[in-house]
């Protein structure tokens, strides 16, 4: 068998081993992304306000996620997710967001209503901040 | 490889460098990938809008860390196929325009001596190409935005010290890759002995490969698309990060480089040029 066949041979191989099958965008692995990064974004929102500090876990983010198109939860496209969370005083919170999310495992997630506020906040100091919650990309690992 | 025989590869990259230094669309482009990122981070400061479409554009006037991670999005979709076969795709098939195989190889230098000097060059330029690209994102997103704590993608925010060195890491793993564009822009133009197939076709198969992501398809068949690997940076700006799309990335690009340039040296040595 010539040399270069044998080499394509083994490329293909090679990444014939790294997976196939199913779609590995699937609501565990979104749920499992979203929720933490959320609560890192309110932690830092938190900070960028000039509010008191809070820890991430302090906020106790639970995602619900399912994508919006029947007959299938899982592959890229259009899926909304439900987080519920405690807020800085320890009420109950659920916001709903929309996300777009693509075949190597990012997303970007748009809050579905007013209720998180507009794309900039005002902090204690007056100044004007980004509102991190309003719309945010992440990443998972789909490997 | 005998003592000659590196010696004969280094005199062969250090004629085509000066080849390469001799010609103006080397240099022009060059010139760009110093200067863009600057002209993109200027622009970014100035107007009201941001690249919200793209990882880290929201955050490109809050940190200029975000400035190099925005390029590296866009120069994945459309610069790195073009930077990376520009020298690769044109380096063979420049002697068959020129016609001048005849007198390289009847000069004391083997077909493989020949062969390695000139895909060293091509990867070499590459490698410049896209450090240099790098260093100007990443000087212009701290001169023009300034060095601010970045939000990475899973919301933390990293201080600028560890988002400098993770900021490099992302550009340093675009490299494997970018050679397995070279390696690809070679083979074709080994085979085709034309400039404009060798640098052509491989953005064409950029484009294509880019435009499959777009498609829920097999995963498998996404991780053998070489563009995937140019977005497995994402794992460095994660907390915890996650590496094994890196690990995938490179082998892939490692299986593209060998076989590219293993049909690349079997056809150039089988080919009748004595006329």
């Amino acid at each position: 068998m010539p040399g270069p066949v044998r080499l394509a041979i083994a490329a293909v191989a090679i990444a014939g081993s790294i997976g196939c099958g199913s779609s590995p965008i699937t609501q565990a692995r979104i749920e499992q992304a979203i929720a933490p990064t959320f609560a890192n974004l309110v932690h830092a929102q938190v900070k960028w306000l000039g509010l008191p500090p809070m820890a991430a876990s302090d906020f106790a983010v639970r995602a619900s996620c399912r994508k919006l198109m029947a007959g299938s939860n899982s592959g890229s496209g259009e899926w909304a997710c439900t987080l519920v969370w405690l807020g800085p005083d320890r009420q109950p919170l659920r916001d709903s967001f929309d996300l777009f999310v693509t075949t190597d495992g990012c997303y970007t997630a748009t809050a579905s209503g007013e209720s998180l506020g507009g794309p900039t906040l005002r902090a204690t100091d007056g100044s004007h901040v980004r509102n991190l919650l309003y719309a945010f990309d992440g990443c998972f690992d789909t490997t | 490889m005998t003592l000659r025989s590196l010696s004969a590869v280094a005199a062969v990259i250090d004629v085509e460098c000066a080849k390469l230094a001799a010609q103006i669309k080397v240099r022009l482009l060059l010139a760009v990938c110093a200067a863009a990122p600057f002209v993109f981070a200027v622009v970014m400061r100035i107007q009201s809008s941001v690249p919200s479409d793209t990882l880290f554009g929201r955050a490109i006037k809050e940190s200029g860390f975000a400035v190099p991670l925005v390029v590296l999005g866009f120069a994945a979709l459309w610069a790195f196929p073009v930077l990376t076969s520009v020298v690769g795709g044109d380096i063979f098939s420049a002697e068959d325009r020129y016609g001048t195989w005849k007198t390289v190889l009847t000069r004391s230098r083997s077909r493989a001596e020949v062969f390695a000097g000139k895909v060293l060059t091509a990867i070499g330029f590459s490698c410049i190409a896209v450090a240099v690209l790098a260093l100007s994102s990443v000087a212009s997103g701290v001169l023009v935005i300034g060095p601010q704590p970045l939000v990475d993608l899973t919301g933390v925010l990293v201080p600028p010290s560890q988002a400098l060195i993770r900021v490099v890491l992302a550009w340093a793993s675009v490299l494997p890759p970018a050679l397995g564009f070279t390696a690809l822009a070679v083979v074709l133009s080994v085979a085709t002995k034309s400039s404009a197939a060798g640098i052509g076709l491989p953005v064409v198969a950029g484009l294509t490969m880019q435009l499959y992501t777009f498609v829920d398809g097999p995963e498998m068949v996404r991780q053998l698309m070489i563009t995937s690997a140019f977005g497995a940076w994402h794992g460095l700006l994660s907390e915890p990060p996650y590496y094994r799309p890196l690990v995938h990335g490179a082998l892939v690009s490692a299986a593209y480089v060998v076989v590219c340039l293993a049909i690349a040296y079997r056809m150039l040595r089988r080919r009748d040029i004595g006329g």
